[in-house]
Order: structure tokens, then C-alpha cells, then sequence
């Protein structure tokens, strides 16, 4: 079985978020930090109308800093379980492209390597460079 | 001599008595023969009155020779050996006086005199006294001759060598003239030259100062080309920042594609099996999305390339126009040099024809300083030449007043200018000194004079038995030792002799000492024996300079 992945940069990772949990690719938002927030919320977004959280990818992913983005976006996407599921944004440096991944192509990913609190679902070799795999339900546990 | 005198009156007498005895007989024998012929005569027929007149005065004429001629005559027969011997002491006081005098001994002579009559005698003292007053004269005359001949001498010889160096000098002067002159001359040439060679650079001046205006003014034009090409790269640069703007909106519509194409790829997938074709089409703006992102960045690496060439281009273009300005500034300095070196050059072309005409003049000046000091240097060589034989004339002034003044000092007078006396006086000193005080005597007189270069005593032997050297006059020149003459026999040297022949004091002919190197005589008198005899010679070596300075 294969799925459709956007591939995003969060510090000098590549991301790979399901395409069928993402909302909408939009240039970075106008943020408003929220004082005493956790580190990964970066702070509210208006998105169509409604506040939006904005959760910064590369912390979620522990991915180390990378350059200063040149077209950062947010990635209007949906979080949590099916059942629970809500909208959320993930702040990342670039939206690079869309790509079908193959579930064999994906392995899961190396003990330690994240830490992320099981954020990081798997990684997979795109191009000769490691993608690392969100899953998107876990983040809705973890937040 | 006195038996002699005598011996010859009493023959002379005999001689003149049978003279008389043949005079008496010769006479009675006229009277007789006379008579006896008038007695002939008178028996053959004469008178004979004749022959008594003629007896008569024959015997008147005896008794009148026997009475006026005889008796006198035998009368001074008997005076004659004393008048003859008187004669004789005459002779030998006249002989010795003359003798005297001949040998120019006045002082002798003067005594001889004494011997003859009053009035020949004061004849001789006055004649003596004359002959010595004259005689001083004479040697007074000729050591003032001298002296002045000496004086002359060297006032001449100093003339001369002043002569002598004024001519070198003249020599050197005029030389100098010369040599000035053919460096005047070369001045002139080289002002003429350089006169040309100022003109040619006046001309070269203005030649330079229109080249330079030429060159400023290209400059300048080349100051404005890159002041032009300096706004034109500026204006492009501009362009390129207009550029690099429509770049970044290009990039923002690429990326705003992008987003859009990933959105759309996004509600293809959320469309379903309905959205594939829409999801392609997503795809395909995506691609398109990043060709023209890639496109752009192209299109910024070569505006990157370009801008850079630009910022150089303006770089260069500002160091070319501050280069040209630095150019521009140097042309105008070299113009303002240049006019300067122009004004400069004619004024040295000026001067410089202005030194050519001075140093003509100058080199015709020392040509008429030479011929001038040509013939000062003539007369100067004349003046040394006369001067030299004003000398050399001097030399023999001196040297006929030091032969005058020796023929004077051949006198013996009684003065003590008269070198024979006061030799004559020494030796009168040393014949009456002990031998073993001979030496310290001749000491004493030594120093006592300035004309005696040496005294020394020769005994009768030849031997030098006494020896004085006159500090005074020997100065440092080494002395004589008498243990070095002792060994030598003087009776063979001429003056010696003289004085043991002749026992008088004599004077040699001048010669050259062998103590000092000048010239001198030596006067030479004898000393007596206690028995009156020949007992040596006493001898002064006279040094000439002293004597005459004397």
C-alpha cells in the first residue's frame, strides 16, 4: 500500500507529513505569541476566520536548527485521532513537494533518533535523502 | 865690509899718487922738451927772447899746478878714505833702508833711515810716513770696498733670486693667464652652446607646453568618457536592483505557484478517484512552479555574475576617473612646470649669451694680460740677468779689494790695522813665553780675536809644537787636533821657507781653509832663539770675511 506525502523542511530534516491530513499550505501566518506556552507553540494564527495554533515542526521532529528559511510556510493540517481530530498548523522552513511513498519503503525509525514521544512514525530514503514520517495522530496525543 | 872699504881707499890712494907723480913729470917733461926747442931755434938765427918767455911761463905754469891743482888735490887725497868710508856707511844705511822699503817694511825702514844724513833721513820718515798713512789708506779703502762690494753682492744676489722668483712667477702667472684665457675661451664656446642649446629647449618648451595642452585636454575628455561610462554603470546597476526586484517577485510567484500547485495536489487527494486528473494538472503547475524557480535562480546567478561585473566595472570606473583626475591634476602641473622651465629656459638663454659676450670679452682682456706679463717677464729675465752680473761684477769688486787690501797688508806699518805688526807683535810675545806656556798664550790671543781662525807655533824643525782653534769663528764645525799635525813637516810648505830664507813676516795668497770652507791667508812671523837665532814660525790663518768685516 502506498500513501501521497508532503515533503516539508523543519530545521535540517525532511518531513514527510500524509497528504490526506493536510489541510492547506499557506505562507508563514501572522503569529501571536502566546505567553507561557509550551516551547513548540509558537502562537495563534487567524486561518479562515478562526484562531489557529501553530505548532513549530522542527521542535516537534527535534530536528537541530537549520538556515534561516527564504519561503517559510505554515501547513494547515489535521491533528489528533479521527475522532478528535483538529486543525493545527506546523510551521516549517519550505514546502518542498509531494511524493507517493510505498509502506515498504518505510522503516521505522532508529531507537533514540527522535525522542520525539513517537511524533516521528518511520523514515524512508526519497532521492537518496532520509525523510522522516509524521504521524499526525500522535501529535494530537502528544499536544 | 869695513877692511874692505879700507883695503880699496889705500889702493885708490896709491893708484891717484902715482898719477900725480905722472902728471908732475909729464908736465916738466913739456916744459923742458918746449924749452929746449926754442934754444934750437934761437942758435939757427930766432930770437931768443921766445924761449925764455916760453921757460918763463913754463915754470909760472908749475908753480901754479903745484900751487892750485897738487896741493889741493893732495889734500883731499888724505880726506878721501874718510869720506869713502863715511860713503860706504851711507850706502849701507841707503841699501838697508830701501831694502826695507822694498820689502814694504816702513817700521824697519824708518829705522834704517836714522843712519843717514838729517835731511835724506827726514826725506825718509816723511816719504815712510806718507807711504804708511797711505797704505792705511789704502786698506781701509779696500776693506770699505770690499764690505760695500759685499753689500752689493748681496743685495744683488737677493735682487736676483727675488728677480728669480718674480720671473717664475710671472712664468706662472702668465701661464695661469693662458690658461684662463683658453678657458674663457671654452667658456664662451660653452655659453654659446648652451645659449643654442636654451633657445632649442625654449623651443622644445613650446612644443612640450602644446603637447601638454593636448594632453590635458585629453585627459579631461577621457575624464568625462569615464565619468560618462561611471553614470552609465551606476544606471545599470539600478537596472539590475530593478531586476533583482522582478526576480524576487518572479521567485514570490514561483513559490505562490508552488504553495498553489501543493494545494492543489492536496485537493486532488482529498477529491478522491475525482480529483486524479486535477492532481496531475497540480503536478504539473508544481514542475512548471519549479522550472521557473530554477529559471529565476538562473537568472539570478547570471544577474549575480552581471552585477558583480557591474559593481566592478563601476569600481573600475571610479579608480579610472580618480586616476584620470590624479592625470588630469599631474598634466596640469606638468603644463604649469612646463611654462615655468620655458620662462626659465629663456632666461638662461638670455644669460647665457650674455656670459658668452662677457667671456669674450674676458678672453680678449687675458689675451692682452698676456701679452703684457710676456714682456714684464722679459724685463724681469733682463733685470735678473743684469742683477747676476751686477754680482757676478760685485764678486770680482770683492775679490780686486781683497787683493788690494793684501797688497796693502804686504806694508809692515806701525798700526795695528797692519796685520804684519800685529803678528810680528804675537810672535814677539811667543818668542819671549816659556815653550810650556806657548800654548795657553796662543789661547789668550786667539779669543781675543774675530779675524783668526787658527794660531799654531812651528818650531824651527817643521813641527807644530802649538795649536789654537777661535771658537768664536769654527762655531760647531769639527776642530783640528794638534796630536793630527804634529806628524806633519811644514818646512816643506812655501811660507815657511820664506820666513827662515828671508826672516821677515810675509803674507800668503788667499785660499780656501780646510776648517771652514772659506777663504783666507795666513800671516806668518818669526820666532827668535834665546841666542837671537831662527827659532820657528808663528802662523794665523785669517778668515777673510772677518778680517775685511774688521
Amino acid at each position: 500500500m502506498e500513501a501521497t506525502h508532503l515533503l516539508v523542511r523543519a530545521g535540517e530534516y525532511v518531513c514527510a507529513l500524509p497528504l490526506g491530513a493536510v489541510r492547506q499550505v499557506l505562507r508563514s501566518l501572522t503569529l501571536h505569541p502566546l505567553p507561557g506556552s509550551a516551547p513548540e507553540l509558537k502562537g495563534l494564527a487567524e486561518f479562515a476566520g478562526d484562531p489557529l495554533p501553530v505548532l513549530d515542526l522542527a521542535r516537534l521532529a527535534r530536528a537541530p536548527q537549520g538556515a534561516n528559511p527564504v519561503f517559510p510556510v505554515t501547513v494547515v493540517a489535521w491533528a489528533g485521532p479521527p475522532e478528535a481530530r483538529e486543525l493545527v498548523g506546523l510551521a516549517a522552513d519550505a514546502a518542498l513537494d509531494v511524493v507517493v511513498l510505498p509502506a515498504a519503503a518505510l522503516v521505522a525509525a532508529a531507537p533514540g533518533s527522535g525522542g520525539d514521544g513517537g511524533l516521528v512514525a518511520g523514515e524512508a530514503i526519497v532521492g537518496g535523502q532520509v525523510v522522516r514520517v509524521i504521524d499526525l495522530q500522535a501529535l494530537g496525543q502528544v499536544s | 865690509m869695513a877692511v874692505d872699504v879700507t883695503t880699496a881707499g889705500e889702493a885708490g890712494a896709491r893708484r891717484r899718487g902715482d898719477d900725480a907723480l905722472i902728471g908732475w913729470l909729464l908736465l916738466a917733461g913739456l916744459v923742458a922738451v918746449g924749452a929746449a926747442l926754442l934754444a934750437v931755434a934761437a942758435t939757427r938765427g930766432a930770437a931768443a927772447w921766445p924761449a925764455w918767455a916760453f921757460t918763463v911761463a913754463g915754470l909760472a905754469a908749475i908753480a901754479a899746478h903745484g900751487a892750485w891743482v897738487f896741493w889741493p888735490f893732495q889734500r883731499l887725497e888724505r880726506r878721501l878714505p874718510v869720506e869713502e868710508e863715511r860713503f860706504q856707511r851711507l850706502d849701507a844705511s841707503l841699501g838697508a833702508t830701501c831694502l826695507h822699503l822694498g820689502s814694504g817694511d816702513l817700521v824697519r825702514a824708518a829705522a834704517a833711515s836714522a843712519g843717514l844724513p838729517s835731511r835724506v833721513a827726514a826725506a825718509f820718515t816723511a816719504s815712510t810716513a806718507a807711504l804708511s798713512g797711505l797704505a792705511q789708506q789704502i786698506q781701509d779703502s779696500s776693506v770699505e770696498v770690499a764690505s760695500a762690494a759685499d753689500a752689493v753682492n748681496r743685495i744683488a744676489s737677493e735682487l736676483a733670486a727675488g728677480s728669480s722668483q718674480q720671473a717664475a712667477s710671472v712664468v706662472e702667472i702668465t701661464a695661469a693667464m693662458e690658461e684662463l684665457a683658453r678657458t674663457a675661451a671654452q667658456i664662451a664656446g660653452s655659453a654659446s652652446r648652451q645659449a643654442e642649446l636654451a633657445s632649442l629647449a625654449e623651443d622644445s618648451g613650446d612644443a612640450g607646453a602644446a603637447a601638454v595642452d593636448e594632453a590635458v585636454a585629453g585627459v579631461e575628455e577621457v575624464k568625462k568618457r569615464i565619468s560618462a561610462i561611471a553614470n552609465r554603470a551606476d544606471a545599470l546597476g539600478s537596472r539590475s536592483k530593478e531586476i533583482y526586484r522582478v526576480l524576487d517577485l518572479i521567485t514570490e510567484i514561483a513559490q505562490e505557484t508552488h504553495i498553489l500547485s501543493l494545494n492543489a495536489a492536496i485537493e486532488a487527494v482529498a477529491a478522491g478517484p475525482d480529483g486524479r486528473r486535477f492532481s496531475v494538472v497540480a503536478e504539473e503547475v508544481r514542475h512548471l512552479a519549479q522550472r521557473s524557480q530554477e529559471s529565476v535562480e538562473s537568472v539570478r546567478t547570471l544577474l549575480d555574475e552581471f552585477a558583480g561585473s557591474t559593481r566592478a566595472t563601476i569600481v573600475a570606473t571610479e579608480e579610472g576617473s580618480k586616476e584620470a583626475v590624479r592625470v588630469f591634476e599631474r598634466s596640469r602641473a606638468a603644463a604649469a612646470a612646463i611654462a615655468e622651465l620655458r620662462h626659465t629656459s629663456g632666461d638662461t638663454a638670455r644669460v647665457a649669451r650674455q656670459i658668452s659676450l662677457a667671456t669674450q670679452q674676458q678672453n680678449a682682456a687675458s689675451d692682452e694680460v698676456v701679452m703684457t706679463l710676456r714682456e714684464v717677464s722679459l724685463v724681469v729675465q733682463r733685470m735678473t740677468g743684469g742683477l747676476k752680473d751686477l754680482s757676478a761684477t760685485a764678486d770680482r769688486l770683492n775679490a780686486l779689494a781683497l787683493e788690494i787690501q793684501l797688497l796693502a797688508q804686504s806694508f809692515h806699518l806701525d798700526s795695528a790695522r797692519s796685520l804684519k805688526h800685529v803678528v810680528e807683535s804675537w810672535a814677539a810675545r811667543a818668542t819671549a813665553a816659556a815653550p810650556a806656556a806657548r800654548q795657553e798664550l796662543l789661547e789668550e790671543l786667539v779669543r781675543g780675536t774675530q779675524f783668526a781662525d787658527l794660531l799654531y807655533l812651528v818650531d824651527e824643525r817643521g813641527t807644530m809644537s802649538a795649536l789654537a782653534v777661535n771658537p768664536a769663528t769654527i762655531g760647531a764645525r769639527p776642530s783640528l787636533d794638534l796630536a793630527q799635525l804634529r806628524d806633519v813637516d811644514m818646512r816643506r810648505r812655501p811660507w815657511f821657507r820664506n820666513a827662515e830664507r828671508e826672516r821677515r813676516t810675509g803674507i800668503t795668497p788667499p785660499y780656501q781653509s780646510i776648517l771652514t770652507g772659506e777663504q783666507c791667508f795666513t800671516v806668518c812671523a818669526c820666532v827668535g832663539l834665546p841666542d837671537g837665532g831662527f827659532g820657528g814660525v808663528l802662523a794665523v790663518d785669517v778668515n777673510v770675511t772677518g778680517w775685511t768685516r774688521i
